[in-house]
């Protein structure tokens, strides 16, 4: 069953207690395959990528993750399932050291054995880390915790990446090198998910592009016809 | 014109990390300044420098030719410096609008104590009105009454910008505010920011790593690397520098992505 | 003389050892608890003593051997009560604010205990001092200095607090459950994120530190007389400061406090008496202070502690997955029902004030005043628990100034009580205000153990005074109080009149409350609450809207106070005022709605009416055909059963950290109100309809 989605969402409706956010949402990863998701502000990416991690679970519709039926699902089972989700803005462990940040999630995706060599692998993809690690990610600045929850997520290469808000507070020459990063991973068979507010970089390195406006997909297709859509979409959204 | 900030020398360290290195940046009247730098150079730290979040080791702040550097965070505040936050920080509990009535409250000093207590605190239509205006700008006016924990990141950084903007602030510190909006809307918000500004006549600085925005909205810049300066002056030129580019920018060229409309 | 300083040093250190081992053991149990689960378990106390009693109970009264008992009340009693709070109770308080884990951390200490009582039929009998682990644990010594003896018992405290030490610090340090359970207390979204199952962490985590919790229950009983519940949370109390000094993060310094607690009060006790022989200006201080060293030195150790000041919040970075909290019913309330619900109100008090004014006998007329005077005092938690954010457990203390003042100055000077119940609710005033000054930088469960540290340090120290509590002759007779006269008005000839000045000064005092909770003062504090910094950073003083905070709830509880006194024409310090009631009355206020008046009210008739009206079975009588004769056996239910409900009440308040007065006003006016507004929008796409037909 090589070819199963990866993920896959069926009609998926989600809420947050009164406020609904996504109406009837699908969407299919492959495996390997790259998607871009975006979109305007408030138009639920964030909700899309919380769904697909099993961090809010959809109120209706379904939710498949490598074949298996994961709607009913905990959080802790879609990322044994392979699904490693670094969320929006500073998503680290503030009390924690940044090595013990790291360690936390490295010993059930990596084994215990391999720890080091994780560690050792997110320090030479961020040498700032390297030199911060035994300081408390609380106090290090806001690019550094990205870095930091991203680090996570690319070291492990997981079966899907989703992330956030990619590129957010990062300084251009960072966002380069993780893109570079992305790239590579996708080499090794990992699928991506990636929400971004700065579309150029994600379509380069995307070859699906999902486009979500209130709640619902708007337009999908192949990343070469998106760059079009995506700008009159974006851009004019009271003309149309 | 004149400086209207003037901080000198400042300098700060966390138990052996130098943040900040003898910083000195100024900004005049009116002016839009941008502060860049690759992250972890010490941005933000310079930010609560200025406010006295944070206590500089060594180095004076100056604001409209006062020291202000013995000043408390909400001293400093009501002299006329507003702020948004990296992280954004809102009222928990609380909707949009009072965000912004709270925010010019404060400002117009109308309260008290016993006012509150004969019923006279409750919000005043024309303050009710200033903050509708201002919504109004931001583009926030329909989530008027939602609370704060329904917004998605970059309707909060608008709400954040908006509350600052209430208190009237000569000098606005804006730490990433672009971060969490999309293309339109930080063309947007850096319109609003210009109309606003042309208005009241504030001053703004900026930390950014939206390099279009800085290059498109910013006169001046100054670029911080490992706590220290390492290039300052207008923006077109500096940005050119050759330091800028190994320490930043690296690949990027500015103006590359899509222009903005 | 200097070799006698000597060795008396010495043994004062050695003397304070076991003290200090308590002390320790205690505050790595709440080291222990902080860490794994972020609760700062004043329940400690409580489930140290079941396994105490347990123990006890069992080498007592079943005469089981040493291990057997050990065995039941250790390892399998206290992690399954562990495991039962995890599952009812913390597991969905993991989000929920210090508040009101804390608040569900008392509620325990004082339900737990009676539950168990209840359960295995247990009754502290005086003078049946409970024995250690150790066989002869009390009365074989050793001496190795030869100035001062060590029990078995001592030395096996010492042991095992020393191991724990080790041995807890090695699980956070060497395994992955120690580094998954700090995470899943942060954060267990981000936890689960990681592919850790946080429910699963969460309850190793209170099976784990709950086992602590009994052995050392069992270990420190041999240094009590009597096994009494309460003994238990005066030591957990004293040992906050241990915890403290570990900064709730660091078992070695936990210890090292504790031990160190120890040491200094035994020096303390040691030193002071000889040194005030010699200059008597000590005098004063080694009489009234010695009683409450430890609180005074918590109170220090808070204050001053700079570590306790600035320590990095740890918010949830994935609070944003949860929906918004509710706003507060009345703030969504269609117009219709509000008017509905006045409507409702203006019946439902008439009849009450009918019946009151009308027909109830002199003892309801008593009880319903004290409900409304105790509805009163709560608003002032409502403003500074409700409003502000702070949770202060002093309001006891507050309140008591308030009725100390009437009394003083009714007696001294024969002044007008009402004035002299103005003057305490301002002398309280000042001294919330004074508090307040120390502890403003410190936040959250801090400030809310030095409000505690304070009432402590009030009851031991404030109330002996004469100037205060009237001293010894207040003990021969009472601290009596006047009731007031007004003009022509004088509220001691009927006990109703005095009814309505209960009520007048309430709604006076509720509707201040109100105006602040909409105007400045009530926005500003939300602000601060929400976010210091951003409030900061708008121009908001934290100090100055703290020190009104505090300044106006403690005026409120001095006035309630003053009232009390007035009502029952006595202080009744040790009824009505002392830290334990004051924390029962936060647990209460902050369990059915912190922020509203209603909840005050609420309050205060629970309170003052739900042992006499329900557990007495009263109600019943007032349906047709049953008399105080025919009501069925089970009425009254004993007290303790009241404990067991104050238990339910805590879980519920974990289903609905709102307050369930909020909650279930907002489930009860849910359907109309959505009803109504439907009918609204129906009206206006209606109107709008004909309104485009007509163009
Ligand atoms: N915790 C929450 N409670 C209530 N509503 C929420 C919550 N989080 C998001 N929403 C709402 O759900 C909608 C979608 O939000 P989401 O965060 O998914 O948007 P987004 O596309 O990621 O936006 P942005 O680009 O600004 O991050 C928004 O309208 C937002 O107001
Ligand atoms: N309390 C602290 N303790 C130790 N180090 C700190 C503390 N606060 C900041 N730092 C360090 O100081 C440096 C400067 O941080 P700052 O937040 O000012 O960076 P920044 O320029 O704003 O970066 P970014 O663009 O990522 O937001 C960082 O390397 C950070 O790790
Ligand atoms: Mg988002
Ligand atoms: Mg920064």
């Amino acid at each position: 069953m090589t070819d199963a989605p990866i993920l896959e969402l069926t009609d998926v409706s989600a809420e947050y207690g009164p406020f609904r956010s996504l109406f009837g949402v699908s969407l299919t990863i492959r495996p390997g395959a790259a998607v871009a998701l975006l979109g305007a502000n408030g138009a639920g990416k964030t909700t899309v990528a919380r769904v697909a991690s099993g961090l809010v679970s959809a109120s209706a519709g379904s939710v498949t993750v490598d074949g298996t039926d994961m709607t009913e699902a905990r959080t802790y089972e879609f990322a044994r399932a392979g699904v490693a989700h670094a969320p929006e803005g500073r998503s680290v462990f503030a009390t924690f050291t940044v090595e013990e940040n790291l360690t936390l999630s490295f010993r059930r995706a990596l084994g215990r054995s391999r720890v080091k060599a994780g560690l050792e692998e997110a320090y030479s993809l961020f040498p700032r880390l390297g030199e911060r690690r035994s300081q408390t990610a609380g106090t290090l600045s806001g690019g550094e915790q990205r870095m930091l929850s991203l680090s996570r997520v690319l070291v492990e290469k997981p079966r899907l990446l989703i992330a956030d808000e990619l590129s957010l507070g990062l300084a251009p020459i960072v966002v380069d090198e993780v893109y570079e990063t992305l790239a590579t991973i996708r080499g090794t068979g990992t699928a991506l998910l990636i929400v971004e507010q700065h579309v150029q970089h994600a379509l380069e390195l995307c070859d699906d592009v999902a486009l979500l406006d209130h709640g619902t997909i708007a337009w999908e297709g192949p990343a070469s016809e998106a760059a079009e859509v995506v700008v009159t979409h974006l851009f004019d959204r009271e003309g149309s | 014109m004149t400086a209207i900030l003037e901080s000198s020398r400042i300098a700060k360290s966390f138990s052996g990390i130098q943040a900040l290195t003898d910083v000195s940046i100024d900004v005049m009247e009116g002016e839009r300044v941008g502060l860049i730098g690759p992250n972890g150079a010490g941005k933000t730290t310079f930010f609560n420098c200025l406010l006295g979040v944070l206590t500089p080791d060594t180095g004076t702040v100056r604001f409209h030719d006062r020291d202000i550097s013995e000043l408390p965070v909400h001293k400093r505040a009501q002299a006329g410096i507003g702020r948004t936050f990296q992280r954004i920080e809102l009222f928990s509990d609380t909707t949009v609008r009072e965000h912004l009535l709270i925010a010019e409250r404060v400002h117009n000093e109308r309260g008290s104590f016993w006012k509150d207590l004969i019923g006279r605190g409750r919000p005043q239509a024309d303050e009710i009105d200033r903050c509708d205006a201002v919504l109004e700008l931001l583009g926030l006016a329909e989530l008027g009454d939602e609370p704060v924990e329904a917004l998605s990141l970059g309707q909060g950084r608008l709400v954040e910008v908006g509350r600052a903007l209430m208190t009237e602030p000569s000098l606005l510190l804006l730490d990433e505010p672009s971060s969490g909006l999309d293309r339109e809307e930080t063309a947007a918000l850096a319109t609003t920011l210009r109309e606003i500004q042309a208005e009241k006549g504030f001053a703004i600085l900026l930390v950014e790593h939206d390099v279009d925005l800085v290059a498109d909205f910013t006169e001046r810049l100054y670029v911080l690397d490992f706590g220290s300066l390492i290039a300052e002056g207008p923006t077109a030129e500096t940005l050119q520098h050759p330091a800028v580019r190994t320490a930043y920018l690296g690949t990027l060229e500015v103006g590359d992505q899509e222009a903005m409309p | 003389m200097l070799a006698s300083f000597g060795e008396d040093f010495f043994r004062a250190l050695l003397q304070g050892t076991p003290p200090g081992t308590v002390y320790a053991l205690i505050g790595l149990g709440f080291v222990l608890t902080y860490k794994t689960s972020g609760v700062f378990n004043l329940a400690f106390g409580a489930q140290a003593y079941i396994s105490a009693a347990m123990f006890f109970k069992a080498r007592q009264d079943w005469e089981w051997g040493i291990v057997p008992a050990l065995i039941l009340s250790v390892f399998v009693l206290a992690p399954l009560i562990g495991l039962t709070l995890e599952r009812l109770i913390f597991r969905n308080l993991r989000t929920a604010s210090a508040v009101s884990k804390l608040v569900i951390a008392i509620g325990l200490s004082v339900a737990l205990p009676a539950l168990f009582e209840l359960l295995a039929n247990y009754k502290p009998v005086a003078g049946r001092p409970p024995t250690g682990i150790v066989p002869d644990g009390g009365s074989v010594f050793y001496d190795p200095f030869g100035i001062y003896p060590f029990s078995r018992d001592e030395l096996a405290q010492i042991i095992v607090a020393v191991a724990a030490m080790l041995l807890l610090g090695a699980l956070f340090r060497l395994t992955a459950a120690g580094l998954a359970m700090r995470g899943v207390v942060e954060s267990p979204r981000m936890t689960e994120l990681a592919g850790i199952p946080a429910d699963r962490i969460s309850a190793l985590a209170w099976a784990i530190s709950s086992m602590f919790a009994g052995m050392a229950g069992v270990l420190i009983a041999p240094r009590l007389n009597t096994l009494i519940s309460t003994d238990f949370l005066t030591l957990v109390i004293i040992a906050m400061a241990a915890a403290a000094v570990g900064r709730l993060v660091s078992l070695p310094r936990a210890l090292v406090g504790g031990m160190a607690l120890g040491w200094f009060i035994a020096l303390f006790n040691t030193f002071l008496p000889r040194w005030s022989d010699d200059y008597t200006w000590l005098k004063p201080f080694q009489e009234n202070l010695t009683p409450s060293l430890p609180f005074v030195v918590l109170f220090g150790i808070l204050v001053f502690w700079p570590a306790i000041r600035r320590s990095i919040d740890a918010a949830d970075p994935l609070a944003g997955v949860d929906p918004p909290p509710p706003a507060l019913a009345s703030a969504t309330r269609h117009p219709l029902l509000t008017l509905q619900t006045r409507a409702f109100g203006v019946v439902f008090f008439s009849f009450i004030g009918w019946v009151a004014f009308t027909q109830a006998d002199v003892r309801w007329v008593s009880l319903l005043t004290q409900a409304v005077i105790l509805a009163t005092i709560y608003l002032s938690i409502t403003v500074i628990t409700g409003f502000a954010g702070q949770i202060s457990l002093c309001q006891g203390a507050f309140a008591a100034i308030g009725g100390f003042t009437v009394f003083q100055m009714a007696d001294r000077y024969e002044m007008s009580v009402l004035l002299a119940a103005l003057i305490g609710a301002l002398i309280a005033a000042l001294v919330g205000a004074l508090l307040s000054l120390p502890v403003l930088r410190i936040g959250g469960v801090w400030l809310a153990i030095a409000t505690l540290a304070f009432a402590f340090f009030f009851d031991a120290v404030m109330v002996k005074f004469s100037w205060v509590g009237g001293g010894s002759t207040a003990l021969l007779t009472g601290t009596r109080v006047p009731r007031p006269v007004l003009g022509p008005l004088d509220f001691g000839a009927s006990d109703r009149s005095f009814l309505a000045l209960a009520i007048v000064v309430f709604v006076i005092v509720a509707v201040g409350v109100i105006q602040l909770r909409e105007g400045t003062i009530g926005r500003t504090l939300r602000a601060l609450r929400g976010s210091e910094v951003a409030a900061e950073s708008i121009g908001i003083s934290p100090a100055r809207a703290r020190i009104i905070a505090f300044a106006v709830s403690a005026f409120i509880a001095g006035l309630g106070g003053a009232m009390l006194a007035m009502q029952q024409k006595d202080v009744n310090y040790g009824q009505n005022f002392t830290p334990f009631a004051a924390m029962f009355w936060l647990v209460l206020v902050v369990s059915l709605s912190a922020r509203t008046v209603e909840g005050a009210a609420q309050a205060g008739a629970a309170f003052v009416l739900f042992a006499p009206v329900i557990l007495d079975g009263t109600f019943l009588t007032w349906l047709p055909f049953i008399t105080e004769d025919n009501l069925p056996g089970f009425f009254p239910i004993p007290g303790k059963w009241r404990f067991v409900l104050f238990g339910l009440t805590a879980i519920q308040f974990a289903r609905h950290p709102e307050g369930m007065v909020e909650f279930g006003k907002r489930r009860a006016t849910r359907k109309r109100n959505e009803r109504y507004y439907a009918r609204d929008a129906e009206r206006a796409a209606q109107a709008a309809a004909e309104a485009g037909m007509a163009t």
